[in-house]
Formats: C-alpha cells, structure tokens, sequence
C-alpha cells in the first residue's frame, strides 16, 4: 500500500464536492470530548461507561451522542452513542440482537439512507475529523472510503477476475496492466491468490463459501478504502475458513481500520482491540478487549459475555 | 461472582461442582493439620497416622480440582469473573495440596518424637499453630464467600506470623543449647515451627488468589493494592 500504489486513485479520495482533504490528520491538540453521560447536569446517571481513551492512537471514525430513528424520530434505534474508534485497529461491536450495532455499522457509511424513514436524530459521526452526513458528502464517494463485507457472501456473477476489478473499472480504470496488478494484489491481500490464480476467468460463484468471502474481501480493498466495516462476516463460515478470514483480518488491520460486528464472543476476544458492547440501542460499555474479557466495568457486559442475559 | 445464573444451567453446576470440591480440599487441609499437631501434643500416634493417611485424598483433589478447571475452560469457555474463579480454584487446590504435604511432614517428625521421653513446655508450639490455622481458615471462609476484605486481612497478619514463627522456634533453639539429650527431637520440633510458618504463607497465597478473584488484581510480590480495597477506613 504505498504512493506508488495504481490503485491509490487520488482524485477521488475526497468525499465532498468542496474538496476537504479526508486524509489531513486532525488537529493533534483538539480538546478531550466529553462524554454525555457525564455532562449530564440533571443527575441522571446511565450505567454507560465509554473508555474513549484511545492511549495515544489517532481516531479514525468519532461517534458523538448519536442518536438515530428507523421511523421519523418516533422512537431512537440508537440512543446517545458516543465512542472514538482508533486507526488501524479492530473494534468489535457485540451485542444481543436488536441492540442495535448492525444499525450503527450501516450509520458509518450511510447504508440506512436505503431506508426512506431513517433519520439521525441527534449528533454526528465524523470519519477523519469530517462529518459525514453533510449535505456535501456524496454517500458513493463515502463508500470509496468506507467498504464492507457482509453476512452473506455476495460475490456478483461475473468471473473472479471482473469481481475484483469491479470497484476500479468503475472509477474509469481500464488500462489492463493496472487491473491485473491491482487484482493480484488485492487477491493477495486476502489470502486468495494461490488458489485462484490459475482460475481468474472462472465465475467467483464457483468458489467455496469461505473464498467467496474472501473474494468480496479483495473486492472491498482493491478500492483501498480507508475502513473495512464487517457484518458477521464469518457467520456462514465453517470453523476453517472463519480461522482464515480471522487471519486475514489480523493481517488487514496493518493497513486499514476494520469495525466488525459479531456474535461470536471467542471471535471478539481473538481478533478485536477494542471491544463495544450494545444493549437496548445504547452503548453499555466500550474498552480494550482484553479488559472486556478479563474484568468488565459494567454488570450488564459481564452478564453478556459470561452467558447470563436473560 | 456476580449473583444470576448463566443461561446454561450446566455451566452453573459444573462451577458450583468445582467450588465444592476446593472447598472439600480446604477442610480436609484443615483436618491434618490439626491432627498432626494434636498428635503432637496430645502424644497420640494415631492422630499422626491418620493425617499421613488422609493426604492421599487431598492429592487425589487436586488432581480432580484441575482435572475440573480444564474442563470447564474447553467446554464452557469462562471469560471474566468465571474465567478468574477458575483459575482461583486451581492455584488455592495447588496451595491447599502444599500445605497438606507440611502436616503430613509434621505428622512424621511427630511420631519420631513420640518415641522419646515428653519434651518441655511442648505446648508452646500451639500459639503458632493456632496463628496459621485461623490464617488457612479465615482464606478458605474468603474464598468461599468471595469476600475481598477478609483476604486482605489475612495477608496483613504476615507479620504476626513471623514474630510468632520467630519467638516460638527460639524458645526451642534455647533448649538445644542446653545440651539436652534430647537435642535431635528439639531439632525436630524446630523443623516443625518452620513448617507451621509455611503454612500461614500458603494460606497468604489462597488469600491473594481470592482477591484476584474478586477484584482482577494481582498484588503478589508487591503489586498494588486495588482501589476499593484501599485504605476504606
């Protein structure tokens, strides 16, 4: 992933029509957020608990107080969330569900515009100090930036090959040496090249469930987006091919910053740095995994992760 | 350990089961060692027989406390306070399972001691007994009502223990200078202090486990104290 790198295209790195560069770090000194429980003067305490402490790593994507409606604001989906996820780390999302962190994933690159009735209702997310449901920010370049994998593998019907470069021919890539450097490269970066490196032209629906993953996986970074948000991405894996795209995840977040949503608490534990944990469309409790695992603050997270909820 | 029950009712059981089962070994641990210092000083053989004995049962324990964690670990994948209660339970088996091993060399040195004519003001070794048997009881009561603060206490009765270590053993060392006839089983009964001393440190250790266990902390070796358990007064 370097300068040099064809498929860094540069003029589309931009989200907004009025050319804010997403990539410029923020401000080093920005003063410490507080948290809403916290500011809360009327002394409603919430069991809440946010270590936004991100122990001198950048923050790639702020959440602050969000609240967000599936039906015009009538009820809150999610309440108040407020967290900071670091860059190229692993946060994991958990949760019952219905708690909803698929809900917020889809906040991050606006997939629930889709949903006519959605609205946020309060507060705001920024992904690289920009907010990104400014009017200027076109969800199509947002997603550029912002890829994702979903529960379902869902490679298009087209050959492996076309698949990879989907995302790139797109952009006006057509010059065919760029492609298959890109294309190797990203099936590279997802594990995937030695076994479909003699087989590109075949259809990707001949593939095994675990490598249609991980082709849509080598789909979503041979755009080089700056986020990989994953929903359940090994949800329909069998235990191997889950082991292999964990791998690879671990091996992703050198260059990226991966959000996953999982149900699996082992897969929580294994491959997350940081871990949030969601109930009732509130975020209960969000800190490092290790100490989620070993010693959470809040009863309620410990009653989920231990098997208790009920 | 937080109070509900997991969802899993088998989970519940096969803590529960391992729980019992430490606390089973603390009892009996507690039971050799009185019976080897009775022995001792009630000049009965038998009692010192049976604490050599029993520890059979205390080995076969700990064998079954770990033979139970492991299982726990692989097939119900503790995490938080169960994941430390587990391990709590392993380490105090590891401790009880030591401390076992002290009455059984007690008891051995006693009936050697036995054969001989009775020794001197004997009964002094009671005080110290006495110091590291509420020291071994009070961390199997911590253990078994994950209660942080009696722990806490125990460990800050080291000192005690140490002074009541040091005038009981030079009460006897005095003796052996006499030159008594007798020197070999003073000797013995000096041996027999340090081993009582030692089981106060083990009992030291199931304490500072069942604060891990509560409170996440590890204050061995000079680790800091948690928060809550702080100077509260």
């Amino acid at each position: 992933m370097t300068q040099q790198d064809p498929t860094n295209i540069e003029p589309t790195a931009n989200l907004s029509s009025q050319a804010v560069d997403l990539s410029k770090p923020e401000t080093p000194d920005a003063p410490p957020r507080q948290h809403p429980a916290e500011a809360d003067k009327d002394g409603v305490s919430t069991p809440t608990q946010a270590n936004n402490d991100l122990q001198g790593l950048k923050s790639m994507i702020e959440i602050s107080d969000l609240s967000f409606s599936y039906d015009m604001g009538k009820t809150d989906t999610l309440r108040n969330i407020t967290l900071d996820i670091p860059e190229k780390q692993v946060t994991a999302f958990i949760g019952p569900s219905g708690c909803g962190k698929s809900t917020l994933i889809r906040c991050l690159n606006r997939m629930n515009d889709l949903v006519e009735t959605s609205r946020i209702t309060g507060g705001e997310i920024r992904i690289m100090g920009q907010s990104i449901h400014d009017k200027s920010v076109s969800p199509i370049e947002l997603r550029k930036q912002v890829g994702m994998v979903f529960q379902k593998y869902n490679p298009f019907p087209k050959s492996i090959y076309d698949n990879v470069a989907y995302g790139l021919r797109i952009q006006g890539i057509k010059k065919k040496n760029i492609l298959d450097e890109a294309v190797e490269k990203s099936l590279r970066g997802a594990a995937l090249w030695d076994e479909v490196k003699d087989r590109l032209k075949d259809s990707a629906l001949g593939l095994s469930g675990g490598q249609q993953q991980r082709l849509c996986i080598a789909r979503t970074i041979a755009v080089q987006p700056k986020i990989i948000l994953m929903d359940e991405p090994c949800s329909a894996l069998d235990p191997i091919a889950t082991a292999k795209v964990e791998e690879l995840i671990l091996e992703l977040r050198k260059d990226f910053t991966i959000v996953i949503v999982t149900h699996s608490m082992q897969q929580a534990s294994r491959i997350s740095d940081r871990t949030a944990f969601f109930y009732l469309g509130e975020l209960i409790e969000y800190d490092t995994t290790e100490h989620i695992f070993t010693n959470p603050s809040i009863k309620q997270t410990e009653d989920y992760i231990s098997g208790r909820f009920g | 350990m937080p109070n509900g029950d997991h969802i899993l009712s088998s989970f519940n059981t096969a803590l529960n089961e391992l729980k019992d089962a430490t606390l089973t070994m603390g009892a009996g641990a507690q039971r050799n060692l009185n019976h080897a210092i009775q022995g001792l000083i009630q000049r009965n053989k038998e009692l010192c027989n049976q604490a050599i004995a029993d520890d059979e049962d205390e080995d076969k324990l700990e064998i079954e406390i770990d033979r139970m964690g492991m299982h726990i670990i692989i097939k119900f994948r503790p995490v938080a306070s169960d994941l430390r209660m587990v391990i709590a339970s392993m380490k105090t088996a590891a401790n009880l399972e030591r401390i076992s091993d002290q009455a059984v060399s007690i008891a051995k040195r006693s009936r050697k001691i036995l054969k001989n004519p009775e020794l001197s003001k004997i009964s002094r070794v009671e005080g110290l007994y006495q110091v590291s048997a509420n020291m071994l009881s009070d961390a199997m009561t911590a253990y078994s009502d994950n209660n942080a603060e009696l722990a806490l206490n125990i460990i800050e009765r080291e000192k005690l223990l140490k002074k009541t270590h040091k005038s009981t053993s030079r009460h006897f060392a005095e003796e052996l200078e006499k030159e008594t006839e007798l020197y070999r089983d003073y000797l013995d009964v000096v041996f027999i202090c340090r081993w009582l001393e030692r089981v106060g440190s083990l009992a030291i250790n199931i304490a500072e486990d069942v604060i891990f266990e509560e409170t996440s902390t590890d204050i061995r070796h000079g680790g800091e104290l948690p928060e809550t358990l702080q100077d509260p007064r």
